[in-house]
């Protein structure tokens, strides 16, 4: 059952020339993990955006094609009812915190508060979510005191408590350190694995190796390629198109024609290049 | 402590009171300062009711060193200014292009007094209030949801320009720019500095409005409150009591202005 | 240009103890990277070599230069510095005047920066670029944009913060680029970096640091092979190195070409 479906979707920014978007056709399931993967300016985060209603709500620009969430249509709905159905975080860890809450435990009912939740529910739906992303901890903490990764997990954690059915996430961990980055990637795994529909804008191939159930790969603005983690990543075309690619592909790929790739398939994990050369 | 915020939480009196009683305090000192008669009016206010006040909050120290932080740029430029700019009068000496006059200097005084007032009191006011308590007050008695986001927000916005500032001064000095050295050089500086931080906050706002919005900020339906305020009936009193004195003073000004 | 450390010790204000008898040489034409948990002193100790930060005690020495002795800017004719985000940097009205910046302080004359500007123009691949407006590109571009203003300086020693965090392929594969030019033309690169991917495949000597000190220094092959104590300021090997453990590699290799070499044994 498709919860996210984009019908031919073209976008182009106001005052642009070329479109962001060309002719995007893309079907979600509940409870699917969907990687996207691109190099930059290939237009994932127009398609984050277009997703979560940002455009062409808040970007204006001119669209065609239907977005359709749950089924509701993008074109049909406010922003701000919209943004309830999808939920949406980004890069910047920083400037998803909203300046006016003093603890972490407020800025998470932030949102709450905006959409007129009474205080006993909020209270708990704030500790269930931090509980579910393990971050009861930081309660009384100041938002701006914490750590790249301990913002991160907060931001994803206010959005988590506005219940989305559905949950866009624009490179979260691109500007994480190692740390930060296993963090966030464990918070992102705990939800996909509650059954949140998840579609993640990623450069991290290995983990979207071990995690997506789908990946789409976006070149200028339009769906190259489509499918399993193991199709799309191991794919020629994403060579030719520069794409990053997992080095363990990379160099089975060039063991191969040396003949000492010993594998059916070639590795996007380490697991699966262990496999292939051991043998 | 949360270093981009000046609020400084500390168990006191002016700590509790409600934040709409602080701030129409704040306004009222203000307010005052600039249109009761007298030179030295900014000075008074500041000593016998901002500074005791700054006591009762407990953060005397920090509130020193931080108005003094912040007004020192602008009595130097004012001084400075009056000094090379005041037209004609009774010269204390000259230098160069560098010629006070007596009266240059009195309004230099003046000024410094006002702008000390204005200063002590909006950072009094920052340390002693949390914005998110400042906020709900100010959607309470029906100021738009945006207006009192700004406010709130803006109340941050110093400390941490502060920091966007030095790093983005190291970057340049790294660059081969300046800043030590006679009033040119500095003057140089200043472009190089000012420009990435007002581009680069233009780019951090725009996310920031994304985020809140995906946070049901612009929602249509009634707000509710995680923190319920203290207030009480005095209080409640003082407010409209400050409304009057601040409408009378201005309006005694102007009733002055014109039988003068 | 020599770089002296000795004793280098650095306490901030705020009393936190940053760098803790830090003694360190590198030599002219070297690669560095320096990696290691955030707080371990990475930034602090690299902002010591222009002279942002002076030390509590012990010496920094670049070339015959004390750093207590002149002012940054001045050091910036020796050392160039790419800070992390391009954005508290860039403020011109076009990418030409932004990179001539630099060039512009350290007082070159007319036809040096001209020739200095063109270069690095070139080398970040923004030639076609120059009167657009910085903030009319994107961040990916905006990074190569100060990556350009501080190449064109052209100093013996260039520090990199951070070059490739938010960078795509692409664009990664452009700085490795410009980090060869650099090597090819003796400059000392000095890089902090988390992708330490990047650092396996671009950098010889690598510096992993923890809590103020220096835990490993040496050749990229030795230090990367270390995993227990890599893993003690939470730095994971490079993906390949990883691979050549696992699959029994006599060597720790680096990089492919170090990988396929040892695949034939």
């Amino acid at each position: 059952m498709a919860i996210i479906e984009l019908k031919n979707v073209s976008y182009k920014y106001p005052l642009t020339d070329s479109p962001a978007l060309k002719n995007i056709n893309l079907q979600v399931n509940e409870g699917e993990f969907v990687a996207l993967i691109g190099p930059n300016g290939a237009g994932k985060s127009t398609l984050c955006y277009t997703i979560a209603g940002f455009v062409p709500h808040f970007f204006k620009g001119e669209i065609s094609g239907t977005v359709e969430v749950a089924g509701s249509e993008s074109s049909k709905s406010n922003l701000h009812e919209w943004v309830l159905n999808v939920g949406l975080a980004f890069q910047n860890p920083f400037n998803q915190i909203s300046g006016a809450k003093y603890t972490v435990f407020e800025e998470l009912a932030f949102g709450l508060e905006n959409i007129g939740v009474p205080r006993d529910e909020m209270i708990q739906r704030v500790n269930d979510a931090m509980k579910l992303t393990g971050i009861s901890d930081l309660a009384d903490r100041s938002p701006y005191s914490l750590s790249g990764g301990q913002q991160q997990r907060v931001a994803l954690t206010s959005i988590l408590v506005m219940q989305p059915k559905v949950l866009v996430l624009d490179e979260p961990t691109s500007q994480m350190d190692p740390i930060g980055t296993r963090e966030v990637f464990g918070v992102i795994r705990a939800m996909a694995e509650r059954g949140m529909t998840v579609l993640m804008a990623e450069h991290k191939v290995e983990w979207i190796a071990n995690f997506a159930d789908r990946v789409v790969a976006l070149h200028d603005g339009e769906i190259l390629l489509e499918g399993t983690p193991q199709d799309v990543l191991t794919s020629d075309l994403l060579v030719e198109k520069a794409f990053g690619i997992s080095r363990y592909t990379s160099v089975a790929r060039k063991a191969k024609e040396l003949g000492l790739w010993k594998g059916n398939r070639l590795p996007v994990t380490l697991e699966e290049a262990m496999d292939g050369f051991a043998r | 402590m949360n270093s981009f915020s000046m609020y400084v939480a500390r168990d006191s009196g002016l700590h509790k009171l409600h934040p709409l009683t602080k701030g129409l305090l704040t306004l009222l000192l203000l307010v005052s300062g600039l249109t009761l008669p007298g030179n030295w009016t900014g000075y008074f206010l500041v000593l016998l009711v901002i500074t005791p006040l700054a006591v009762w909050g407990k953060v005397f120290r920090s509130f020193l060193r931080i108005v003094w932080g912040i007004s020192l740029p602008f009595i130097l430029s004012v001084v400075i200014i009056q000094s090379l700019f005041w037209g004609s009068g009774t010269p204390i000496f000259e230098y160069w292009i560098f010629a006070p006059k007596v009266e240059g200097a009195l309004f230099a005084v003046i000024s410094v007094g006002r702008i000390i007032l204005v200063m002590a009191g909006f950072i009094l006011f920052a340390m002693t209030t949390r914005p998110d308590t400042l906020m709900i007050s100010l959607k309470q008695v029906g100021v738009p949801s945006s207006l009192a986001y700004i406010i709130v927000t803006t109340l941050q916005i110093i400390p941490r320009f502060q920091s966007k500032a030095s790093t983005i001064l190291d970057a340049q000095r790294s660059r081969g720019l300046e800043t030590d050295g006679n009033v040119f050089v500095r003057a140089r500086a200043v472009v190089p500095i000012i420009l990435p931080l007002v581009l680069g906050s233009l780019v951090e706002v725009e996310e920031r409005a994304i985020a809140i919005e995906a946070r049901g900020f612009n929602s249509n339906k009634k707000e509710t409150s995680l923190i319920e305020i203290p207030d009480s009936n005095a209080q409640v009193f003082f407010r409209k009591f400050f409304v009057l004195l601040m409408v009378l003073s201005i309006l005694a000004r102007i009733a002055w202005q014109l039988l003068n | 240009m020599r770089i002296e450390i000795r004793d280098l010790n650095f306490t901030y204000p705020t009393g936190v103890e940053a760098l803790r008898g830090i003694s360190l040489t590198i030599e002219s034409g070297e690669q560095v990277a320096i990696v290691g948990q955030n707080g371990a002193g990475k930034t602090t100790l690299v902002k010591h070599l222009n002279g942002l930060l002076q030390p509590t005690s012990g010496t920094v020495h670049v070339g015959d230069w004390n750093t207590k002795e002149h002012s940054v800017a001045k050091m910036a004719r020796r050392v160039g510095y790419v800070f992390q985000n391009p954005d508290e940097q860039l403020f011109s009205k076009n990418v030409g005047t932004e990179v001539a910046f630099g060039p512009r302080n350290l007082g070159m004359s007319a036809e040096q920066a001209e020739r200095q500007i063109k270069d690095a123009l070139t080398m970040a691949e923004l030639s076609d670029k120059t009167e657009t407006n910085p903030y009319d590109l994107s961040p990916t571009w905006r990074k190569m944009v100060a990556l350009a203003s501080v190449i064109a300086m052209d100093t013996n020693i260039v520090i990199f913060d951070e070059p490739t965090t938010g960078q795509d392929a692409a664009s990664s594969a452009r700085i490795a680029n410009v980090i060869k030019v650099l090597r090819e033309r003796g400059k000392t690169v000095i890089t902090i970096t988390h992708d330490i991917d990047f650092c396996a495949e671009n950098f010889e000597r690598v510096i992993a640091m923890s809590q103020g000190q220096i835990l490993l220094d040496g050749k990229a092959n030795d230090v990367l092979g270390q995993d227990e104590i890599l893993a003690t300021t939470y730095v994971d090997p490079p993906q390949l190195t990883r691979l050549g453990k696992k699959l029994g590699f006599k060597q720790t290799v680096r990089n492919e070409e170090e990988f396929l070499g040892e695949l034939k044994k």
